[in-house]
């Protein structure tokens, strides 16, 4: 799925998409964004980002932030349940009038459009521009592209960019929309709950639309954007005129718009938050924080949400020395995950592999338990020729600290170590491009795009997503075997059986140890007294919907 | 010829006769300013803390600057105490408690030895503050000679090469800068100056700061191009070189002297602003203004992570800058004589440079 940040910014977004939900109604609809009773309809919400979105274009963001920042602005044909765990992961109707009828042993998905939905520029809503929004995430070399590549056509389309993809037909009178795949695929009803195939109008720009967002068919609309600094919501007045009435059960949101301010410095939202100058703050308050947060505001403003997801350091398998599988077991062996339990004061519990708690397929395992002097011997057995290595971090605290952990672990063990630390706006993509130089190893995370183990390893593992730009396979691992494995099972419906060949794929990939996993996070949901907590919601998926929030009576 | 060609000052009272030297006058009156000569001393004690940083490391501390310390326990008098709790708050001071060890604490989450950090940030932070004063003395002297010796076109491309300089918000593109070049490095020409290196802030402070010393000089050289001791020298056939080094140069070496005391403490200072930001010594690296960053965060719970690094900052510029101030009044005793002159105190008599 997204990275933290990102996975933080889906929260975010999810709460903006709860509370455009619960406040789009202003129309009178229903709000059943609104949980907890006691807030009211109206006013502004005033929020706050550690760090701007990767992208703020429903095509490209591939990040918790981004997601967060738009699921209530740009609607799929099928979305996630605006409700939190195990319900939350429940695929449903976006602008697509019911489920899926999957036919043709699984090949092909025909879906029909609601009748009557407009964009936020009141532009009627076409089948065909489902058509568009797939062509555009190709075109733009999405990092979500991964996931479309089994239409019929889409990987002509994804290498030559011309023409159409002939396994999408869709019919703008009957609002029908055919999908036919190369061959079954189990996760492809998740994958059409995801934003990067979220309609826009035809003829949107095939650019990176982060400054000047798309229209979207959501509760909300982005106004206004300025990368690094912030953007603005208001209710797209095309909801109560056309939307509402046809997605009665999309949430249309409690607050009238919102505001959101990028601040840097997670202490200062913190302090913001507590004296009410911001209403909520998207990322989890900073680890120096996070025990006065916790004990002073639990259940009153704050709120601990679980979330699937691994933290993970990566190595490159391509080049020198993590080429080596014994050089990538012994780093294994020296990362002690307990330390980097305290560097996330208490915000991640300790794990060393793929698959998370609470993932299908999740069984715990530990093929490196804690050994420097382990880990030291095998190094030496390995002899790598190459000793110099560049370690990749963001500057957002705790992963800069996390980096910096790692960087003196591999120092420990005799590399000749260079840290370089990014600044968290940019780093997935300046690591996701494969021209940037001295791409050894790196700190990392995932945040489950949906609730299926395929999403743990296929736009991670896979030979397939390793791309020029965006790329997600940061290790570069490119195990045709394994590849295999992923694609089989990506084919079958999840069962008890997927389930444990799943759970085997994950031993597998450490055994090979391209990544050394440490843990999964907990995150949080901090707001300011203005703000009914009990009406947030954190979407495992989207995280805050912002149709969520509401203002106190 | 060369400083004694310059104009008559005034002679110091109670210095005795003309049998010293200019440069051991100015040691004298250098050495009567107590002011100057205690805040002299403190930057040497200042220094010598931050070369004994290995002895105090292996020796004391038993780590480095960037070793991690997350889960270690310390025993202290039969108790107990974790460098890091699981709620992610670091050590606080130890002083000698734990024979030295975390004498201020840990920085951070991680666990490092604040002490440690501190002493080898103050090696970063100094030699930075050094090599950048060198590099923008050595650079604005050659700018400065060449302009005013020359003047025309060489002075009219020189000035206002530094005017361009000069205009730009330093700050900014310091951090531009630094912050561009942190990740793929910075080229210029044949030299490629790795990210992450200490030369790149090095580089940035040089290149900003030199209008601010180059133009003073030039200024002085337009001035003494005008004495007759360099009409001599050119009417007895001497080069351009010869003039400008063996001629120019010597006059202007009380000049250069302060200026060069002054820049390191203003260097220090631009370091630590860009360290701060982001954009001046890398991680895991410290300096004292990357440690005023980590501090920060940690500014409510343990403030004394961010002030002493700011207290060491604030304690080298200031005996930089009044040594400065002495060094001045030492080899240029007449702008103190005109500060004399101005609040009413006598003017003494003689010459004495």
């Amino acid at each position: 799925m997204k990275k933290l940040r990102a996975v933080i910014a889906v929260l975010g977004l999810a709460a903006v998409a709860a509370l455009g939900l619960v406040s789009c109604g202003g129309g009178g609809g229903s709000s059943s964004g609104s949980s907890g009773g006691g807030g009211k309809e109206g006013g502004t919400l005033n929020a706050t980002y550690a760090s701007f979105p990767d992208y703020l274009d429903p095509q490209l963001s591939y990040t918790q932030e981004g997601w967060t920042a738009m699921a209530d602005v740009y609607i799929p044909l099928l979305t996630y349940k605006h409700a939190e765990g195990t319900e939350g992961s429940e695929v449903i109707p976006g602008l697509a009038k019911e489920m899926p009828e999957i036919s043709n042993g699984g090949k092909t998905y025909t879906l029909f459009l609601r009748k009557g939905l407009k964009y936020s520029n009141g532009k009627p809503v076409k089948a065909s521009d489902f058509a568009y929004a797939v062509e555009r995430c190709f075109k733009l070399n999405s990092g979500g592209s991964v996931f479309y590549t089994s239409i019929v056509g889409a990987q002509k389309f994804a290498e030559t960019k011309q023409g159409g993809i002939p396994g999408i037909k869709t019919n703008d009178k009957t609002g029908e929309i055919q999908i036919e795949l190369e061959k079954p695929r189990g996760t492809f009803v998740n994958e059409l709950g995801l934003m990067f195939v979220a309609p826009v109008p035809k003829g949107t720009p095939m650019e990176d639309l982060s400054g000047n967002p798309p229209p979207g068919t959501g509760p909300y609309m982005i106004t206004k954007s300025q990368p690094g600094r912030g953007w603005e919501y208001a209710r797209n007045p095309y909801w109560a005129k056309a939307n509402e009435e046809e997605m009665p059960d999309y949430p249309s949101g409690n607050v009238d718009g919102a505001k959101v301010t990028v601040v840097r410095n997670p202490d200062t939202q913190v302090n913001d938050v507590e004296q009410g100058k911001f209403d909520w703050m998207e990322n989890p308050p900073p680890a120096s924080r996070y025990a006065q947060v916790k004990e002073k505001f639990e259940g009153t403003q704050f709120k601990v949400v679980p979330t699937i997801s691994t933290y993970y350091f990566w190595m490159n398998v391509t080049q020198p020395p993590f080429n080596d599988p014994k050089v990538r077991q012994a780093v294994n062996y020296a990362i002690d995950p307990a330390a980097l339990e305290r560097i996330y004061a208490g915000q991640i519990e300790a794990s060393h592999q793929i698959l998370p708690n609470g993932m299908p397929g999740h069984k715990p395992i530990n093929l490196y338990p804690h050994s420097m002097s382990k880990a030291k011997e095998m190094l030496e057995e390995a002899n790598p020729s190459d000793m110099n290595i560049t370690v990749w971090t963001d500057t957002e605290s705790p992963n800069k600290e996390a980096g910096e952990y790692y960087e003196g672990v591999l120092a420990e063990l005799g590399f000749n170590t260079k840290l370089k630390e990014i600044n968290a706006d940019n780093y997935f993509t300046v690591i996701g491009n494969l021209s940037t130089p001295d791409l050894d190893t790196g700190w990392s995370d995932w945040f489950q795009d949906y609730p299926h183990p395929n999403d743990f390893f296929q736009p991670l593992l896979a030979g397939e997503s390793i791309l020029k730009t965006n790329n997600g396979n940061f290790a570069q691992i490119n195990e045709p075997k394994l590849n295999q494995e992923i694609t089989e099972l990506r084919e079958q419906q999840l069962g008890p059986k997927q389930e444990q060949q799943y759970s085997e794929l994950d031993k597998k990939y450490m055994e090979l140890a391209p990544w050394a996993p440490y843990g999964q996070r907990t995150l949080s949901t901090f707001v300011s007294s203005a703000i009914n907590l009990e009406s947030v919601i954190f979407n495992p998926t989207f995280g805050h919907y912002l149709t969520s929030f509401e203002f106190n009576e | 010829m060369n400083s004694t060609n310059r104009d008559a000052a005034p002679a110091e009272p109670g210095t005795g006769s003309a049998d010293y030297g200019p440069w051991r006058l100015a040691l004298r009156r250098f050495l009567r300013n107590r002011v100057a000569v205690a805040f002299l001393v403190l930057f040497f004690l200042i220094v010598l803390f931050v070369l004994a940083a290995p002895l105090w490391a292996h020796h004391v501390a038993h780590t480095g600057p960037n070793e991690t310390h997350t889960l270690q326990k310390l025993h202290v008098n039969g108790e107990t105490r974790e460098v890091v709790t699981p709620e992610g708050k670091p050590i606080g001071p130890q002083w000698f408690e734990a024979g030295g060890k975390f004498f201020l604490g840990a920085d951070s989450r991680l666990g490092r030895d604040e002490m440690v950090r501190l002493m080898y940030g103050g090696r970063t932070s100094l030699l930075i503050g050094f090599v950048s004063g060198l590099i923008t003395t050595l650079l604005a002297v050659v700018l400065g000679l060449l302009a005013g010796y020359y003047r025309g076109w060489v002075d009219a491309v020189i000035a206002r090469t530094l005017d361009v300089l000069w205009s730009l918000p330093v700050l900014l593109f310091g951090i531009a800068i630094g912050t561009a070049s942190a990740l793929g490095g910075l080229g210029i020409g044949p030299i490629h100056i790795p990210g992450g290196s200490i030369w790149i802030p090095i580089f940035v402070i040089s290149i900003f700061y030199t209008p601010y010393v180059a133009r003073p000089i030039r200024g002085e050289v337009l001035s003494l191009g005008e004495k007759e001791f360099v009409e001599a020298a050119i009417a007895q056939g001497a080069g351009p070189l010869r003039v400008m080094f063996g001629e120019l140069l010597p006059n202007l070496a009380s000049t250069i002297v302060v200026f060069f005391a002054l820049n390191i403490a203003n260097n220090m200072l631009f370091e630590a602003a860009l360290s701060f930001l982001g954009a001046g010594v890398q991680p895991p690296n410290s300096s004292w203004g990357t440690m005023i960053t980590v501090g920060e965060e940690l500014l409510t719970t343990q403030p004394l992570l961010a002030i002493i690094p700011g207290v060491m900052i604030m304690l080298t510029v200031l005996s930089l800058n009044i040594v400065g101030d002495g060094l001045r009044d030492a080899l240029d005793p007449r702008s103190k004589v005109r500060f004399e002159a101005k609040t009413g105190v006598a003017e003494p008599e003689g010459a004495a440079i």
